[in-house]
């Protein structure tokens, strides 16, 4: 792995994702597309470590994925 | 020892965030693994928000089968239904070698308390930046760009990814001398 990918693969390891303007489609990141199918893969197994390691640190025990999807959630209920 | 997370299920169909809580910090583990055959094409992380989103949408409409897990084995079906289409969007490929679809994991509800100590109290020690950067990382909770972050902490966005990648290691190894495997092996490509 070069410099470059380590790079990349932090960024695809983030849970951070645009959306489509117009359809509101969440995006692949655009690293994910920069990465050969070696970096694509490392970046799975470290996301699972991440995760572990977010949910662990978390009160709830969500991961920065498990607190995104609930904040959308909960950011479209009514009040 | 697994769980029927279906415990939730009633909650979750009621509009209960909460409840939808509990159930995605037992269940996105296992969801996440079952998608392993498509790591290498597709990325997982888009697929696994949508789910959760979907589950949330439709749990009204899932039909309870007897069987434990109905909302999890549920949500898996829809994963992968969602990795195919990703698959088809993007043109890549899963490699004829590849494995074949996994069982899904046992979700677990409770959390094991001893590994959480560990982990914070190696937080802890992480040196000054990497420690910024990683809580950064995880106070966000995947609402900002990394250059954002980088920017509220006055780093460049290489040096952030740097100091990310440098607090994972410092965590992987001061776990392993608490006796935890830990962290992703370059060696052999997987995790413990």
């Amino acid at each position: 792995m070069t410099p470059e990918d380590e790079t990349l693969i932090e960024q695809v390891v983030g849970a951070y994702r645009g959306r489509d303007v117009t359809s509101d489609r969440i995006q692949e990141h655009p690293a994910f597309a920069d990465l050969d199918a070696a970096g694509r893969e490392r970046a799975y197994w470290v996301t699972l470590d991440n995760r572990r390691l977010e949910a662990a640190l978390d009160p709830n025990g969500l991961s920065t994925t498990g607190n995104l999807v609930l904040s959308r959630i909960r950011a479209a209920l009514p009040r | 020892m697994g769980s029927d997370l279906d415990q939730y299920l009633g909650d979750i169909v009621r509009g209960d965030s909460d409840a939808f809580g509990h159930w995605i910090a037992a269940a996105e583990p296992a969801l996440r693994r079952s998608l392993v055959r498509y790591r290498a094409s597709v990325d997982v992380e888009i697929v696994v928000q949508e789910t959760l989103l979907r589950v949330w949408q439709l749990a009204p409409r899932v039909q309870a089968d007897g069987q434990p897990n109905c909302l999890l084995r549920w949500a898996s079906r829809c994963a992968k239904n969602l990795a195919l289409d990703e698959l088809r969007r993007s043109r890549r490929f899963v490699p004829s070698d590849e494995v074949a679809e996994i069982e899904l994991a046992e979700p677990a509800i409770e959390a094991d308390v001893l590994l959480r100590e560990r982990i914070a109290d190696c937080q802890r020690r992480l040196p000054e930046k990497p420690g910024l950067a990683l809580q950064a990382r995880i106070d966000s909770a995947g609402g900002a760009p990394d250059e954002t972050l980088a920017g509220m902490l006055s780093m460049k966005l290489n040096t952030f990814h740097q100091n990310l990648a440098r607090a994972r290691k410092l965590l992987a190894e001061c776990l392993r001398r608490a006796g935890i495997e830990w962290g992703f092996d370059a060696e052999t490509g997987r995790t413990p």
